[in-house]
């Protein structure tokens, strides 16, 4: 915890939240029994709590979460971290604007990536909560190797990650916006995959509107 | 004085020569070092005995102890470790067994038991709720295990639990085993490295216990409410799986495809009479009858068998290849009355197997003779030829006696070139898995402290594609490759150590950071996995003093000759050879050993465990 300042959210909180988070995520279909997870930064600090490894998602309790550094030591709690630990540490290194992460199975937005088809900007929502969104080629989950390659592609900013062949990485400033990020994919592939099943290629908002947008939240 | 949680927190020290009783309290310090199990009996052996003595002296000091998740509701914690100076090694010794007699022993107030010295007259020894009892064993002498169990059960009542050795622990055949359990469908058997044969050597023929004591878990809820969690996940793994149906013989057919599955004494990659000893096999032939399961276990991988007039545990995969594909049989019959031989006798199936078939090699290339063998014709295949080998082992009788000793000691007195024949390790006979087929075993068999042992490191899961993320091994190395082996098999060495101090069996795959978990909320003693894996390289580096002391040195951390220069010429494995070489420099480097195999002095000091070592070895100065 940060040593000064008004603390806005305690740790105890931080954990209900990210439960919250990680239930709603099953209960929307973003992620399966025992997939996904999610984690959280501990303000001002160099660890982070995250969902724990191998136990049903749909009622993960805060007394299951794991407190890890970034170098993946246990610091607080019993049960398994996430195996996907190394992604999450590798993005809070190099992301000091990041402060929550998570990771869903999104089947529409993999679905539409396998095919081929890139997330356009086909609502306000599109490019306001995703703003950037890169794909990141395939590499076993929880491996080093792919902690390496989200480290590079967060890197580049960008608030939205789809992991060919895995599924998504969704990164916020809290809890509710990665929340938000995740859920906003999905929404966008449905719609951009509804229309493409009618036979028809999606207008997009206009490219003025979309640079304005890109402008005002200081997106490269 | 702590109040334990897990853990007994007293060690009941014997010294059978002055048939005194000493218990002591766990010491706190050593368990926050030392943990349990394995770990803690090694270091209660380095304290306590000189490591350079015979074995067979009254001075080998022989140690069962169980580990802090012992008889807990943590799934498969039935078990115990046995250790001691090896007649096999003459190194580092140890055995594991599983059942329900480790749990009886902490009910009956005990974590361990130090049994120091040699009876003048065969004693057993009856514990029960904190009370100890030296009692005589001369009614027992002769009898086979089954024969031993049910006659203290006649004397101490028929709920007790028996650790015993058989006939091949009284005649000192240097691969007997501990056995516990035994009635009606076991054993459950500590059968490596001659256990058996030292509590043999302190006329020691059982352990009799029962108890009605506790064992305290800090925080039991929440315990509960975790494995009911994370156990779905667990028991689905495929491995976890086929052992539920069929036991470790499920796993024949995917071993013999690898090319792992020895035959012919490790000589052939191919075979058709495997398809005859499958586990299927056993079930369609009404050999294998039903599932059994040890303490608190959800996957009942004991099997139990029933074959002309032979009842009890069928034979494990280890005991059909040793037993069987090695020497060239393949009738289950005669696999499981060989394997219920070795049950009544009390000896370990893998050094019996191997012994046998370096015998019949050496025969067949005209190294052994009749006049060696008293007039036995050895050759492959020859089922009664077997069961009479293992008959006269057992009885050490003829030529039994000198198979008895294991094939390192028979082939250096035979001579004439038989050493090349003998598949074992630093004394320790060969398990069945050939290195040819997953070099990473290779060197697990090289440098592991009892010798050629498969089961410190486990390395063909690695090999056959298995992640480990909790120890950050997330390759997954091709298993004819020998790059990058050495930093993956010193790591499941290390962790296996952390597992055999729990004590846990190694067929729950319960991941390493779940496994720190459930240790921390059992003991209320706060551990994560770096911090078990250094309790783990303690140990392994203790063992290793252990075994420099005795001699051993780089030049033994080695592999038969057949592995390392004779390629198979045929099967999954077909034209490969280990690399050892390259695998033991990254080893060394990892382990922080000098190049003649020696840990240097810093590793020591950041284990602390200079003065121990310095203990067992005085030369590190």
């Amino acid at each position: 915890m940060a040593e000064e300042g008004f603390e806005l959210v305690s740790e105890e909180e931080l954990k209900e939240e990210i439960c919250r988070v990680m239930k709603a995520l099953y209960q929307r279909g973003l992620v399966s029994a025992l997939g996904g997870n999610v984690s959280a930064r501990v303000p001002g600090s160099k660890e982070f709590w995250i969902t724990p490894s191998g136990v049903f998602k749909g009622a993960v309790e805060p007394d299951d979460l794991v407190k890890l550094d970034l170098e993946g030591n246990v610091v607080d709690g019993f049960l398994r971290p996430s195996i996907e630990w190394p992604m999450h540490a590798a993005i809070y290194k190099v992301r000091p604007d990041v402060n929550a992460v998570v990771h869903a199975h999104n089947p529409f937005t993999l679905g539409l990536a396998l095919a081929g088809y890139t997330l356009k900007p086909i609502s306000v929502e599109a490019v306001m909560v995703l703003r950037r969104v890169e794909v990141v080629p395939f590499a076993f989950p929880g491996t080093d190797e792919l902690a390496k390659l989200i480290e590079k592609y967060a890197a580049t900013g960008a608030r939205a990650l789809i992991l060919q062949n895995h599924g998504i990485v969704a990164m916020g400033a809290n809890l509710v916006e990665a929340e938000a990020v995740a859920e906003t994919l999905e929404e966008v592939a449905i719609a951009q995959y509804v229309a493409l099943s009618l036979g028809k290629e999606p207008p997009t908002i206009p490219e003025r509107d979309v640079e304005l947008y890109m402008k005002l939240y200081k997106i490269q | 004085m702590p109040e334990w949680f897990g853990y007994i927190g007293r060690i009941l020290y014997v010294d059978l020569t002055h048939e005194k009783f000493e218990v002591r309290e766990l010491d706190e310090k050593d368990v926050d070092m030392f943990v349990g199990g394995i770990v803690l009996a090694t270091k209660i052996i380095a304290e306590e005995m000189d490591p350079r003595v015979d074995p067979f002296s009254p001075d080998n000091v022989l140690v069962f102890m169980t580990g802090p998740l012992t008889g807990t509701i943590v799934p498969c914690t039935g078990r115990y470790v046995v250790a001691a100076k090896s007649p096999l090694t003459l190194g580092w010794g140890e055995a594991h067994a599983s059942g329900f007699w480790a749990v009886e022993l902490k009910k009956a107030g005990f974590d361990g038991i130090v049994v120091k010295g040699r009876a003048s007259n065969p004693v057993y020894l009856w514990i029960h709720d904190g009370e100890v009892e030296i009692r005589d064993a001369s009614k027992l002498l002769g009898l086979t295990l089954p024969e031993t169990e049910l006659k203290i059960k006649e004397e101490l009542g028929k709920d007790v639990r028996v650790a015993a050795i058989g006939p091949a622990g009284e005649k000192l055949v240097r691969y007997a085993a501990i056995a516990n359990d035994i009635t009606p469908d076991g054993p459950r058997v500590a059968g490596r490295t001659g256990m058996g044969a030292v509590m043999g050597s302190k006329n020691l023929k059982a352990i009799a216990v029962k108890g009605s004591g506790q064992i305290k878990i800090k925080d039991a809820k929440r315990v509960r409410s975790v494995l009911k969690r994370i156990l779905p996940l667990v028991l689905s793994y495929p491995t976890t799986q086929i052992h539920a149906v069929y036991g470790t013989p499920g796993e024949i057919e995917e071993f013999y495809e690898y090319g792992d599955m020895p035959i012919k004494n490790f000589s052939l990659g191919e075979w058709d009479g495997i398809k005859n000893i499958t586990a299927k096999r056993f079930k369609e032939l009404g050999i294998v009858k039903e599932h059994r399961a040890c303490w608190a276990c959800p996957i009942h991988c004991w099997k139990y068998a029933e074959a002309g007039g032979a009842k009890g545990r069928a034979p494990e995969y280890e005991t059909i290849a040793a037993l069987g594909s090695l020497l060239m049989i393949d009738d289950p019959f005669y696999i499981e009355k060989a394997n219920h031989l070795c049950n009544l006798y009390g000896m370990d199936t893998i050094s019996a197997g191997v012994t046998i078939a370096w015998a019949i090699e050496c025969f067949e290339r005209g190294l052994i003779t009749k006049e060696d063998t008293g007039g036995l014709e050895l050759r492959w295949g020859d089922p009664d030829l077997a069961l009479k080998l293992i008959e006269m082992i057992g009885k050490r009788e003829g030529f039994g006696k000198l198979l008895g000793e294991g094939c390192m000691r028979a082939s250096q007195v035979i001579g004439r070139g038989t050493e090349r024949y003998c598949m074992h390790v630093k004394g320790l006979e060969m398990p069945m898995h050939d290195p040819r087929a997953f070099k990473g075993m290779g060197l697990q068999y090289a440098t592991s402290n009892r010798g050629a042992c498969h089961l410190q490191g486990l390395v063909f899961r690695i090999e056959q594609g298995q992640r480990v993320h909790d120890l950050r091994i997330y390759e997954r190395p091709d298993r004819f490759d020998y790059k990058g082996k050495g930093r993956i098999v010193a790591t499941m060495q290390l962790w296996h150590e952390v597992v055999e101090s729990m004590v846990i069996c190694k067929f729950i795959d319960i991941p390493p950071a779940h496994l720190a978990g459930l240790y921390s909320m059992v003991t209320g003693r706060r551990r994560n996995v770096q911090q078990l894996l250094q309790v783990g390289k303690r140990i392994f580096t203790l063992k290793r003093v252990f075994n420099v002391a005795n001699g051993v040195r780089r030049k033994d951390d080695t592999l038969p000759e057949r592995f390392l220069k004779e390629p198979l010429k045929e099967g999954g494995a077909k034209g490969q050879v280990v690399e050892l070489e390259p695998m033991l420099k990254e080893y060394y480097e990892f382990m922080g050993w000098d190049e003649d195999g020696v840990p240097k002095k810093e590793v020591f000091q950041e284990l602390g465990i200079l003065e121990l070592a310095k203990k067992l070895y005085p030369e590190l100065g």
